[in-house]
């Protein structure tokens, strides 16, 4: 019999005993769930009304995102493979809890990801690329019109049919690859502004744009600074370090960085501690790596765009899209970055390899918008609080149809909403955030009750070790992302400075939030119903069978 | 009308064993199926450093303990967890370490010690009860145990037997799987799996209202999604490279037979149900390190499944 020794344990040769898997590994996938290029570019660029310093609120919230890192590392050392928020809360706050709050989160609020995942994609991949090919019409068409938006959206689902009909190892693999490519995408991208400056960037801004998009050349540069000025910009380098502006631009920072999560993983057995420090480090290195690269980025963007510009070119895009003026922006795209960099030079073969790279940061990271929502569809069938057939997989092509449809067809009608702006489904952006960050509450409070409600359960996992004054780390950490989360949540649903949109101010807000946590309740309820009358008693799923 | 509480892959936990034997009366089950991988992996010794002292390592975390009561403490929470205390002296460890036979002697002494202790527990607990209680070693279970399940009054040692479950059911069982990277007790090639199980299926009198009790689940069935290793055993891209891992020889026999009901386990994470043509498959998964015992209650009426339900209790 093979064996593996250690002066602590003897271990035999057996099923699933694996060995540890690489952090590196794990690392780029929470890399790539605070994506700094697709999120963080798309929420940095409706920030510029806001005057506290990006920095500094990228600092902040770094600090206080690196206690959800604690808490999410110590729940899934806790329960291992158990299927995250939905079984971490169902076991410790109970089933109804449990259902609504993941099913919202990590299901019914991925439909309005599903535009703007699109808007990514036509900003920063369609409406570049084919511009670069010199097909100038097409590539504003996907920017400036709803049906642009809205065959974006079809694109988005169909890449994700593909991703999910590759299935997981080749996922995965995509995303290595991915992350490589990206990379190497920034890199360029970072060294074109190195060694940029400030006049080239005007001179080329200008004689490049009007070839690209046909806006006219002649003070491109100074009418988007005016356009800027007139959209209310608040952004200065340098400025808003007081704390309160900090803390105030933070509701829309998390939208990027709040994620770190997605790319925790636990595999193995007979092991304790260091799958918790692994866990840990997977996700804070990446959100610290990812808070690095932001500020390299801003320092960049300011020495050779200027903070200035950029800001004002964001500020005179936004407030033309949000509608509040009737004068297109100068610039008639998206202010990408990216862009900007590659306007330094004149090769168009150049400039298309770098935005392709670029778009890597896109492709491997999309896919996991259905892959997470799959897995609770099918944890929630598995429970029977879905009909069965959501579970079923597609013979041919080994896919969950069913739950995919469940996914896209709704995807398609909030992303039409939201390409024809109806009901001002545009102005819904930190909804998006808003109900995953509740689900989240939800897994923070099981954490912080976890040593108590479940003693056994929590006396017997690797973490009980970590302690603080006496009190177990998991609770100290959920207390600490528990406040961070509340004040998340106060700002954006009371607002008192009517900063975010969201709040219960804005009628489609409260009525597209409202509608999704009804929407779970009823199927929990309707469900419980409909199976006792089946003579199944759902609450049996998770009751602890007693030992006499 | 029949109702049956099936478990799987307790791996040595006494805390999900004692459940499993309690479920028929929780569930109301009338009988218990407990799929397979009886038995734990690995030792966690509790060193006597003198005196009332002892030292022991449980998850990477070294407790020092005083006296007796402390120790028993330890030797639960060990047991709980699946694996197998052993209290032991510094002296020991180095001719453990020094002679790697003597520490299978111990694996193989202290798994019939555990299986024998579960025994007696079942039949306690079963005695005057009228519940069934089946069991299939799996891969992971030495060959030894099958004599003490067999000695066992409650507890029926299910491999390669028809057993009737009521008049309009019947069950087969089988612990073997196909060949895994850790080269277990139970595994062999595929074409020989196909050949045990052909035979065993063979047995039944209307396949087409049976239970088919197999360790590990039908290959590509959704139900044995694992992570991808690299060839010294760690998982590829941070576990999320996720590939079927199941048995072809089991999913041919379920596709040709299109028995009522499939119960697997064998993958842990694999927890879930799965249709193959007219058969349910079920894997409730594990997770026995949490001391928690994730099962399925199956109410089956006159051929047909009247209802079922994923437990974690």
């Amino acid at each position: 019999m093979e064996r593996q020794q250690s002066t602590t344990l003897f271990v035999r040769a057996a099923t699933g005993l694996v060995r540890a898997w690489s952090v590196t590994d794990a690392f780029i996938y929470a890399f790539f769930s605070v994506n700094l290029i697709t999120l963080g570019l798309y929420i940095f660029s409706q920030m510029y009304y806001l005057d506290g310093n990006l920095i500094g609120a990228l600092l902040v919230s770094t600090f206080f995102i690196t206690f959800e890192c604690l808490v999410y590392a110590a729940l899934i050392a806790v329960m291992p493979r158990a299927g995250g928020d939905y079984v971490w809360q169902s076991r410790i706050l109970g089933g109804g809890v449990g259902f609504i709050l993941a099913i919202t989160g990590w299901w019914f609020i991925l439909w309005y990801w599903v535009p703007l995942y699109a808007d990514m994609l036509r900003f920063e991949v369609i409406t570049p690329l084919l511009a670069i090919l010199g097909a100038q019409s097409p590539a504003l068409w996907f920017t400036e019109t709803p049906e642009g938006a809205f065959i974006s959206v079809v694109i988005v689902c169909a890449f994700v049919f593909v991703y999910i009909a590759m299935g997981m190892r080749n996922y995965a693999r995509l995303q290595k690859a991915c992350f490589i490519g990206g990379l190497i995408g920034l890199l360029l991208v970072f060294l074109f502004l190195l060694f940029g400056n400030p006049a080239a960037f005007k001179a080329n801004l200008e004689a490049q744009i009007p070839q690209l998009f046909g806006a006219s050349g002649d003070g491109l540069y100074e009418a988007t600074l005016a356009a800027g000025e007139e959209a209310g910009t608040a952004q200065t380098w340098g400025g808003g370090w007081a704390l309160a502006p900090i803390f105030l631009a933070i509701p829309y920072m998390v939208f990027f960085n709040l994620w770190p999560n997605w790319g925790a993983t636990l595999y193995g057995e007979v092991r304790g501690a260091t799958d918790f420090k692994r866990n840990f480090y997977g996700m804070w290195y990446a959100l610290i790596a990812t808070a690095i690269l932001g500020i390299v980025l801003f320092v960049l963007i300011n020495k050779t765009i200027s903070w200035d510009f950029y800001m004002k070119a964001n500020g005179a895009f936004w407030n033309y899209r949000w509608g509040y003026t009737e004068t297109p922006p100068p610039i008639p795209v998206w202010p990408y970055p990216a862009l900007f960099a590659v306007l330094l030079t004149n090769s168009r073969v150049i400039q298309f390899i770098v935005i392709l790279l670029m778009g890597l940061w896109f492709f491997g990271w999309s896919g996991t918008v259905f892959l997470s929502s799959t897995r609770v569809i099918f944890a929630a069938a598995f429970d029977r609080l879905l009909p069965e057939w959501v579970a079923d997989i597609h013979p041919r092509f080994r896919t969950p149809i069913n739950a995919l449809l469940l996914m896209v067809i709704p995807s398609l009608i909030v992303g039409a909403l939201y390409s024809w702006n109806i009901f001002n489904f545009q102005s819904l952006t930190l909804c998006s955030t808003l109900v995953i960050a509740t689900t989240y509450l939800g897994s923070t409070i099981a954490a912080i009750l976890l040593p108590y409600r479940k003693r056994d359960l929590y006396n017997a996992s690797p973490i009980a070790k970590y302690k603080v004054g006496g009190v177990p780390l998991i609770t100290i950490a959920g207390i600490i992302f528990l406040g961070f989360e509340l004040f998340l949540l106060y700002e954006w649903l009371i607002d008192p400075l009517q900063l975010y949109g969201i709040s219960y101010r804005n009628i489609s807000s409260v009525v597209f939030m409202l509608a999704m946590y009804v929407l779970a309740a009823v199927i929990y309820f309707g469900f419980k119903t409909y199976r006792k009358r089946q003579g199944i008693d759902i609450d049996k799923v998770y009751e602890e069978i007693p030992v006499e | 009308m029949t109702t049956i509480f099936f478990a799987t892959d307790v791996h040595g936990s006494d805390i999900c064993w004692k459940k499993f034997i309690n479920a028929g009366k929780f569930y109301n089950a009338d009988i218990i199926i407990l799929g397979g991988d009886m038995t734990g992996k690995a030792i966690v010794p509790i060193v006597h450093q003198g005196g009332d002292k002892y030292i022991a390592t449980l998850l990477e975390q070294q407790f020092e303990l005083h006296g007796q009561e402390e120790v028993d403490q330890m030797i639960k929470q060990v047991k709980s967890r699946g694996y197998y205390p052993y209290v032991t002296n510094p002296d020991e460890i180095r001719e453990l370490e020094q002679h790697p036979e003597k520490v299978d002697e111990l694996f193989h002494k202290e798994v019939l010690k555990t299986v024998q202790a579960w025994m007696e527990y079942a039949d306690e607990k079963l005695e005057g009860t009228g519940i069934r209680c089946y069991v299939a070693p799996g891969n992971d279970d030495m060959f030894e145990i099958d004599d003490i399940i067999r000695a066992s009054k409650h507890v029926h040692l299910a491999e390669g037997e028809v057993i009737h479950i009521d008049d309009y059911h019947e069950m087969v069982s089988s612990g073997w799987s196909n060949i895994t990277p850790w080269h277990t007790y139970r595994e062999e090639e595929e074409p020989q799996l196909k050949e045990r199980l052909e035979a065993i299926v063979k047995k039944l009198s209307k396949p087409e209202t049976a239970v088919f009790n197999f360790h590990v689940p039908p290959y590509n069935s959704n139900l044995d999604e694992a992570p991808e290793l690299t060839p010294d055993l760690k998982p590829k891209l941070g576990g999320r490279a996720l590939i079927p891992v199941g048995s072809t020889a089991v999913r041919e026999i379920v596709e040709k037979y299109q028995p009522l009901l499939g119960l697997f386990g064998h993958i842990h994470e694999g927890k879930g149900t799965a249709r193959i043509g007219r058969t349910l498959c079920i894997n409730p998964g594990s997770m026995y390190e949490q001391g928690r015992l994730l099962g399925a209650v199956i109410t089956l009426n006159k051929g047909k499944i009247k209802s079922y339900l994923l437990t974690t209790g």
